[in-house]
Formats: C-alpha cells, sequence, structure tokens
C-alpha cells in the first residue's frame, strides 16, 4: 500500500509531462474499453433481437384442434430489401390465447396493429395497405418487436378469410426464434474476427500506453531501487500509475460506450437497428472493464518495469537492450505453416473441413499466425536493421542503428496497423464465405412479379430501375381454357436471343424470330403439346396457340431461374402487336451484386408496394444477415483503425519526445532537417513496410485456411487483394505523413538540459 | 592572440525570452585557436550568450559575426552549415547517441558534412587514438564511463577540424579529477588543430584555464577584472 500510494504522490507531483502521459492513457485506456464494451455487447443486442423475435412467435396446436379455436397465419414476404412480417389472427369462441408481447389483446377482425416503423412506411405508401386488410387500431410495444425499424404486423380476420395453410394457435412464446439475426455458427466466426479486428490492435494500444515515456520513468525507478526500494515494491510503485490511469479510463470508457449505444441506438446501422436498452452495459461487462481492465493494469505495470526493478545501474545509464527473443519467430513460423498447410489442401482433390482436430487447428493457426507476427516483427526489425545500419546512406544508417537497440519500440510503433491488415485479410474471408452462403453464385439476379399485380405504367417503370440489366415475361399456359389437355402444355419465356443468352450461362442453336422448344438437358425433358395462351387487347380477350415447335434452343441454366419455367421460347414479335398475357411473371434481371440486388429490391418495393417479389434463388433473411454482418464488420474495422491509428500517433509521438535531447543535439552539430526528418520517417516505414509485407502474406493464407475448411467453393479470394494492397499503401502513407511533423526547424537548446 | 582578426566577434548583443530579458549587453572577440571562458552564476544568461553565438537562437539586438560575416546574412540552411562544418559542440551530458558506436557518433559530424562513412570512421578513429580511447571504438556510451564518454564528445566536437567548439559546461557532469584530465586533453588538442574554444562554465578551476575570461551577471557580459 505505502509503495502504492507512493506511485499516486510521483504521479501527481511528477510535472506537466508526466500527467499528461497519464491523461494520455487514460484516453486511450477508454478509447479501448468503450470498443471492448462495445465487443462485449454485440452478443446482448443480438440476443435480444431474438429473444423477443422468439417471445412472439406462434405456438400452434399439433393435430386436430377442436372448434372454437383461435386461428393464425404467418406471412414473411420482402418489402423492399427489408423482410416484412404479417400475423393474422382469427379469434376463436373459446380458449383465447394471451397477446403476444407488445399487444394489449389480439386484433378482431378488421383490426391491425402495426410496429412504429411501418406506421411509418404506409404514411409514405399507403398502396402498402392493401397487404394490411382493416383499420389501425395501434401500434406494437417495443417488447413484440425484434428492433425499431422491423415491419410487422398483427391483422384480425375471420377464419374464412385465412387461408389453407392458417393453424390452430395455442399461444405465443417459443424458446428459439423462427430465425436469428445472425446464426450462431456465423456469430462464432464473427465474435473470432471482431476480436482479432478490435481486441489484438486493443491490446497493442493498451502496451503502448504503459509504456509511455519509458525512458524517463524507468531512470525515475532505477533511481528508487537505487535508494533502497525493494525489486517488487519498485514495481507497484509504477503500477499504481497504470491501475489508477485503467480505472480512470475504464469508467470513462463506459460512459463513452454509453453515449455511443444512445446515439447509434437512435442513428442505427446499416441493416442493424436496436433498442438503447438492448445495448445498456450488462453487470458482467461493467465487470470485466472495471477489475478486469485495472487487474490487467496492474500486471502490465509490474511488468514493465521489471527491467528498472532488476537493473537499476543499467537502466540509469541506459544499457542497449538485449536482442529480441528467436522463440516469438518461431511462433510465427508455426502459426504460418499451420495455415499454409490448410490452404494448400485446397490446391488438391480433398480439401480440409473444419471438422475433428481442424476445428481446433485452424483458429489456433490463425491465432498463432497473428499473435506472431506482432511479437516476431521485433526480431524482423532488428535483423533488417543490422543488416542496413551498415549502410552508405546516413539517414537510412541512423534509422537503422536505433531499430537494432530498440526493435520492440519501432514496433509498438507499427504494430496496431500490421494487425490491422491482417485482420482486414480475415474479414474479407468471413465476407466471401458469407457470400456463398447467403445468395446464388449466378452472376445475375432474377426478380419474379405477377402481371396480374401490376398496372401498365408500374411494368413500364419497373422496367426501367437502373441496375436492372433485362427484362421478359415468361408467359403461363392458359388451364381456363376448355381443355383436356392442360397437363401437356408448357409455360413460355417471351424473349428474343439476346435476352435468354443474357439470363442463362450458355445457349445453343437460337434463332431470332421464331418459336422454339427451350431445353435445358440438365433438368430433363418432358414431353408436352400445343400450348393455348390467354391474351388481352383494348379489352378484348385473345388467346394465342402455340403449336409444339421443331427447332431446340439447348442451354445450360444458372441455379434457380425463372427461365428454367418455360419449355418454349416465343419471340416478342410473335404476340399480336399491343396485346399482353393476362397470367404471366414479369422477371427483371439485375446483376447479382449484393448492394445492387438490395438497390433493386428497394426500387421494386417503391414502385410495386404490395406485388409479391420472388427474388430467385435469394433469401431476403440470408441477405439481410449478410447486410448486418457486414455493418459489425466495417464496424469492428473502424474501431480496429482508430485503435491502431492511436497507438500509432502515441507512440511515434511518445518516441519523438523521447529522443528530443538527441535530435536536438543532432540539430545542433548541424544535421539537416531533412536528414533528421527521414531518420525519423525510415525508423517508422521500414519496420511498418516489412510488417505489412508479412501482414499481407499470411492473412491472405489465413483467409485462404479459413475458406478452404469453410466448406464453400472459392478458396483463394484474389479480388480482395487489390483492396488490402492499397490499404497497406494508404497505411504507409499515413505513417510517412504522420512522422514528418515530428521535427520541426525550430532548435531548442532547453530540449538537451537535464530534468 | 591579440594580433590576429577575431574569428568570431559579438557585438552589442542582446537576447530576451518574451519580457524576460536573458542577455542584455555582450560584447566579445575570438581570436582562432583563442580558448576563452565565461563564468556566471546558474540563469545569469551564459548558455543562451553560447547559443545565440552559435547561431542557434536569433538576437533580438546587435551583430555577430563569424570570420567577418555577420550571421544574420546567412539562412537557416547557411546557419545549419556553418555548425556542421565550422562549429563544433561539446555538451554538459555529452549527448552521445546511444544506438550507435564510439567511433560512429565521433564521425558523426564527417557524415553529416557528406564524408563517406570508411573515411569518416579512419578520421574518428585518429581522434579517438590521440585521445587515448581509440581501443573503445567498437563499444556504445553505455558500455563505456562518464569520462569516456565526455572524451568521445570532445572527439566528436573536433574531429572536422572546426574553426569554434562551443562547450556548455563540458565537465559539469565529471568527478573533479575526471573533469582536470578531459579539460586539459580537450583544450590542448584544440590548441594543436587551432580551434577556438568558447566555455561556458560555473567551475572557476576550469575558467582559469582559459587565455580570456569574461563574467555574466544579469545577461551582461564583462571580461573578468574590468570595472563593470
Amino acid at each position: 500500500m505505502r509503495e502504492f500510494l507512493l506511485g499516486l504522490r510521483l504521479l501527481l507531483g511528477s510535472g506537466r509531462g508526466n500527467r499528461a502521459r497519464f491523461a494520455l492513457m487514460a484516453l486511450g485506456g477508454s478509447l479501448g474499453v468503450c470498443c471492448l464494451a462495445l465487443v462485449l455487447t454485440i452478443p446482448a443486442i443480438l440476443d435480444a433481437h431474438d429473444g423477443r423475435a422468439a417471445a412472439r412467435s406462434p405456438r400452434l396446436h399439433i393435430g386436430q384442434p377442436g372448434a372454437g379455436r383461435t386461428w393464425v397465419q404467418e406471412f414473411r414476404d420482402p418489402h423492399g430489401s427489408r423482410p416484412f412480417g404479417r400475423v393474422f389472427v382469427a379469434l376463436g369462441r373459446e380458449d383465447i390465447p394471451a397477446p403476444p408481447p407488445g399487444l394489449d389483446r389480439l386484433p378482431r377482425p378488421g383490426e391491425v396493429y402495426v410496429s412504429p416503423a411501418l406506421h411509418e412506411q404506409l404514411r409514405r405508401e399507403p398502396g402498402l395497405s392493401g397487404l394490411l386488410p382493416g383499420v389501425e387500431k395501434g401500434l406494437i410495444g417495443a417488447a413484440g418487436l425484434t428492433g425499431p425499424d422491423e415491419l410487422y404486423a398483427y391483422v384480425g380476420a375471420t377464419r374464412s378469410q385465412l387461408g389453407a395453410e392458417a393453424r390452430a394457435l395455442k399461444g405465443f412464446g417459443k424458446d428459439y426464434p423462427p430465425s436469428r439475426v445472425v446464426d450462431p455458427s456465423t456469430l462464432e466466426a464473427l465474435r473470432f474476427t471482431l476480436a482479432t479486428l478490435v481486441l489484438l490492435p486493443l491490446a497493442v494500444f493498451l502496451s503502448v500506453c504503459a509504456r509511455l515515456s519509458a525512458a524517463s520513468r524507468n531512470r525515475r525507478l532505477a533511481a528508487l531501487r537505487l535508494l533502497g526500494m525493494s525489486s517488487k515494491g519498485t514495481q507497484r510503485v509504477n503500477a499504481a500509475e497504470t491501475v489508477v490511469a485503467a480505472l480512470l479510463g475504464a469508467a470513462l470508457g463506459l460512459g463513452e460506450f454509453w453515449l455511443l449505444n444512445q446515439v447509434v441506438a437512435r442513428t442505427g446501422l446499416p441493416g442493424l437497428k436496436w433498442y438503447a436498452a438492448d445495448g445498456a452495459v450488462s453487470a458482467g461487462t461493467a465487470a470485466v472493464c472495471l477489475l478486469g481492465c485495472p487487474a490487467l493494469a496492474w500486471f502490465v505495470g509490474r511488468a514493465s518495469a521489471r527491467a528498472a526493478a532488476r537493473n537499476p545501474l543499467a537502466t540509469r545509464r541506459t544499457a542497449a537492450p538485449r536482442a529480441p527473443r528467436v522463440r516469438w519467430g518461431l511462433l510465427f513460423v508455426t502459426g504460418l505453416g499451420i495455415t499454409a498447410g490448410f490452404a494448400a489442401t485446397g490446391l488438391g482433390e480433398h480439401p480440409a473441413r473444419s471438422d475433428g482436430l481442424n476445428a481446433l487447428f485452424m483458429p489456433a493457426g490463425v491465432l498463432m499466425t497473428g499473435l506472431g507476427l506482432i511479437l516476431a516483427l521485433p526480431l524482423l526489425s532488428y535483423l533488417l536493421a543490422r543488416r542496413l545500419a551498415r549502410s552508405g546512406n546516413l539517414a537510412l544508417s541512423l534509422a537503422m542503428r536505433r531499430n537494432e537497440v530498440e526493435p520492440g519500440s519501432a514496433l509498438r510503433v507499427v504494430s496496431g496497423l500490421v494487425l490491422l491488415v491482417f485482420s482486414a485479410s480475415l474479414a474479407q474471408g468471413v465476407l466471401v464465405e458469407l457470400s456463398q452462403v447467403s445468395r446464388t453464385t449466378s452472376p445475375t439476379q432474377e426478380y419474379g412479379l405477377p402481371t396480374a399485380q401490376l398496372s401498365g405504367d408500374q411494368q413500364r417503370r419497373l422496367r426501367e430501375i437502373p441496375g436492372v440489366d433485362v427484362s421478359t415475361v415468361v408467359m403461363a399456359f392458359d388451364d381456363d381454357l376448355d381443355s383436356d389437355t392442360d397437363d401437356d402444355q408448357a409455360d413460355a419465356l417471351v424473349a428474343t436471343c439476346a435476352q435468354l443468352t443474357a439470363l442463362t450461362r450458355r445457349v445453343e442453336g437460337c434463332k431470332d424470330g421464331e418459336v422454339m422448344r427451350l431445353l435445358d438437358p440438365n433438368t430433363g425433358d418432358e414431353p408436352f403439346g400445343a400450348s393455348e395462351f390467354a391474351l388481352k387487347k383494348d379489352g378484348r380477350r385473345l388467346t394465342l396457340r402455340v403449336p409444339v415447335p421443331k427447332d431446340v434452343v439447348r442451354y445450360s441454366g444458372r441455379g434457380v431461374t425463372h427461365v428454367s419455367n418455360a419449355a418454349l421460347l416465343v419471340p416478342p414479335g410473335k404476340l399480336p402487336p399491343g396485346a399482353v398475357p393476362t397470367a404471366a411473371t414479369l422477371v427483371l434481371a439485375s446483376s447479382s451484386d449484393p448492394s445492387t440486388v438490395r438497390a433493386v429490391l428497394d426500387a421494386i418495393g417503391a414502385i410495386a408496394p404490395t406485388a409479391d417479389v420472388d427474388p430467385a434463388g435469394i433469401n431476403i433473411e440470408a441477405l439481410r444477415q449478410l447486410t448486418v454482418i457486414k455493418t459489425l464488420l466495417v464496424a469492428g474495422m473502424v474501431m480496429g483503425l482508430v485503435i491502431g491509428v492511436a497507438a500509432f500517433l502515441v507512440s511515434v509521438t511518445d518516441r519523438a519526445v523521447e529522443r528530443r535531447s538527441q535530435v536536438t543535439a543532432l540539430a545542433l552539430i548541424g544535421a539537416r532537417p531533412r536528414v533528421l526528418r527521414a531518420v525519423q520517417c525510415l525508423q517508422v516505414v521500414l519496420p511498418l513496410a516489412v510488417g505489412l509485407v508479412l501482414a499481407l502474406v499470411a492473412g491472405k493464407l489465413a483467409e485462404t485456411a479459413y475458406l478452404v475448411t469453410g466448406g464453400g467453393e472459392v478458396f483463394w479470394d484474389g479480388a480482395g487483394v487489390p483492396v488490402l494492397l492499397v490499404c497497406a499503401g494508404g497505411v504507409l502513407v499515413a505513417a510517412v505523413v504522420g512522422t514528418l511533423p515530428l521535427t520541426g526547424r525550430r532548435i531548442d537548446p532547453e530540449l538537451i538540459r537535464r530534468d | 592572440m591579440s594580433g590576429s582578426s577575431p574569428v568570431l566577434r559579438a557585438q552589442d548583443v542582446a537576447l530576451a525570452y518574451g519580457s524576460t530579458p536573458a542577455v542584455r549587453e555582450a560584447d566579445l572577440a575570438l581570436a582562432r585557436g583563442e580558448v576563452a571562458a565565461i563564468t556566471g552564476a546558474s540563469g545569469s544568461g551564459k548558455s543562451s550568450l553560447l547559443y545565440c553565438l552559435a547561431g542557434v537562437l536569433p538576437v533580438d539586438r546587435g551583430t555577430i559575426s563569424f570570420e567577418g560575416r555577420s550571421l544574420a546574412e546567412l539562412d537557416d540552411d547557411g546557419i545549419s552549415a556553418l555548425r556542421r562544418e565550422r562549429f563544433g559542440f561539446v555538451f554538459q551530458y555529452g549527448e552521445l547517441l546511444p544506438e550507435l558506436t564510439i567511433e560512429e557518433n565521433t564521425a558523426l559530424p564527417l557524415r553529416l558534412a557528406g564524408r563517406r562513412r570508411r573515411p569518416a570512421l579512419k578520421a574518428a578513429v585518429e581522434v579517438l587514438d590521440r585521445l587515448g580511447i581509440a581501443d573503445l571504438r567498437e563499444r556504445r556510451p553505455s558500455q563505456v564511463s562518464g569520462g569516456q564518454n565526455q572524451r568521445v564528445a570532445v572527439a566528436r566536437a573536433l574531429v572536422h577540424r572546426p574553426a569554434v567548439v562551443f562547450a556548455d559546461e563540458p565537465t559539469g557532469a565529471l568527478d573533479s579529477a575526471n573533469a582536470g584530465t578531459v579539460l586539459e586533453e580537450f583544450l590542448e588538442l584544440a590548441r594543436s588543430q587551432g580551434t577556438a574554444v568558447l566555455l561556458v562554465t560555473h567551475d572557476p578551476s576550469v575558467a582559469a584555464r582559459a587565455d580570456s575570461r569574461y563574467t555574466m551577471t544579469d545577461g551582461v557580459l564583462a571580461p573578468e577584472g574590468s570595472a563593470r
């Protein structure tokens, strides 16, 4: 306790510089704790979302229900790119279940309860009320909604109004939600990636903060030790300062997180909005932050004073530190070996899967590679510095000599940024895998809309949506006509050869202007006879009869597609002028790029809010999940970037301040400012460049190992490389620009005076 | 020495830090090879005057000329070049770069002036040899004693054969025995090269070894023994 109080006394009485350092540590720590609280709270936010979805899920009767029961029918359709949930309830005469959370009572026939977001949407798009037959009686409370932006409604109806798929309702509330906002397996990958993105840079940042002004502080601690204080006592004196800074930082960080939660809960993130209460700091998170961080700081503070406590004489005389240990290099090489091994299996016929021991080895390999990269950087920097220190170039020689004696210092400066690039590769891997599992791998995306639900003007506007490259119609044969051969008729695609080519992978034998049989050899060939199609022209009904054509156009479809519904290709010119089919599906196609798909779905929702949209092969929930995950990864990247840049700036500034007497002496004996700047810059940029190159290689290997064991089809993400190269280049440029202002032209002789 | 033209001259120099005067009145002339000492109490302004004379601090009033040319005529690069090639510095705590070896520290002014690495190191070893510490050349400053470090600082100040060496309390961090030896070697080497030395010290025994002595009192410089 005595040493702890002495540490506080030294902190308060050791001048403005030290107090500024303490403030920086506390502020830096608060930033880290804020990010930590966010990472710890994200699962709670998702759990709250899923918990409310589970609590309102209808429980259905199994078997034949008795008379007088309450019936329910759920609809889950896309409205634009957002899911739109509707629950139709037909109240029974007896045994009426308790209302779901967020409602005081179940709606009676003709009554509608809507979510606040849907209420707003209805105000903007009155046409949407066609999907909600009845009068709006009130709003659903927050307890009954997954989030503030959810489109959800309870619609009161009579039993006869419900379809055949309606089921007898037992009550509301299940143990599990119908679909999670993020799948548990994905959430694990996401947590792992977020931890790498945020916590590793955070650890680097805290290490940087703990080592601030290390040289002058160590001299002070060494003086205490020389005056007779015990080794442990000296370490405790130092730990007092870091603990108080961490405690203050933790309290500030929780405050910052509270503020952030309030702001973001109101504005929301793309694809994910939550109630402020969902993001409230839990007791566990508060305990981790308020107890864990100071406890960690205690050990870090003691550890950072160990050298001064053990060898005070060497510290007072600023003895050259020992060369970095080779074992960290071994950790990196081992990690790299494991990830490279997993990546290499992707080249063979039997790629490794994430089962059995692989489920342990793969993440362990990725972690070892990331940690080893950072811990081995001092060794690599040391070896590089030794090689270049005897260079004929003075600036390079001075910079490398510095890195040779203090390789860890240079690396503390750059490791946050290096980790960021490594983590970015992992994030790319997660996104690549999610893209594979959540949507079709086709380069085009189709959207089918029944023309019966669209006016002519709507159809025209839909065809003109930006991003829609192809628009055709799949015409349904007329089963209303008096015919005994309904089963032998076929639907027809009304399209040109060019349109067919755009919608399929490969087309053979297509002749423009001719009616042809459509055949995809992969899906079989069912015989059919002459087909008749009902058309409408100027209010009159026409019939188009298409005999079985002799010519066949063979095509290879792209997974789930509306084209596969048709067995006839009818050129648009073969329809009577001005005639339109009475039963058809308007098929639009755009690029399958997720952002384009979302934009097109949003545009469709705006033009035809009540039309049923069938986005072929796409799961609207999966698309939303992908958006959420992307948002979280981007948030993680931004946090990692903030922490990485903060660590860089803090440590590069601290390093410059620690060195200012020597830099001043150099300037006094005539060193040109550009030489001093070059030294300052090279000290940081060379190890950074080495670190970034290694991070790119190691990151790509780790990403490939993840993709290979993930079981997808894409193992090598070459498309992500240019982005990473640009990021790495940007980081280098930022580092150069960041170090330049640290050496000014003005020389202050006072800086070489000792304290 | 009085017969030769002064290599460094200060006339009516004044400097203030904000409203606090550091140097109020200073006139000084330093001949080639002359050793001059400025003594005075702490805070009297002697170090400020030294850095004014070296062109580091711009003066508020007066003229400083080196080899007949006013420093005010030189731009920042010109003054840097002067410090690099014609001036040398010895600081109280040596201010050697801990990451460089003794020979690399000594060769630094030559390297800054553009000399290639090998010839610069060779010249450095020659000076170290004259000071009797050539055998330490591969070591780092942390691996030698304080007195040896200060000898290296002296070697660094003289290796490029400057016209003037500015020494701010050059033996202030050493014990009296070491201080005497280092100062003796320093002045002997400087005189043998024809280098003028301007010493700032609060130690009268150090000042006693100078050819001419000045006293600084509250920013006013006066030749020792003068009526002022």
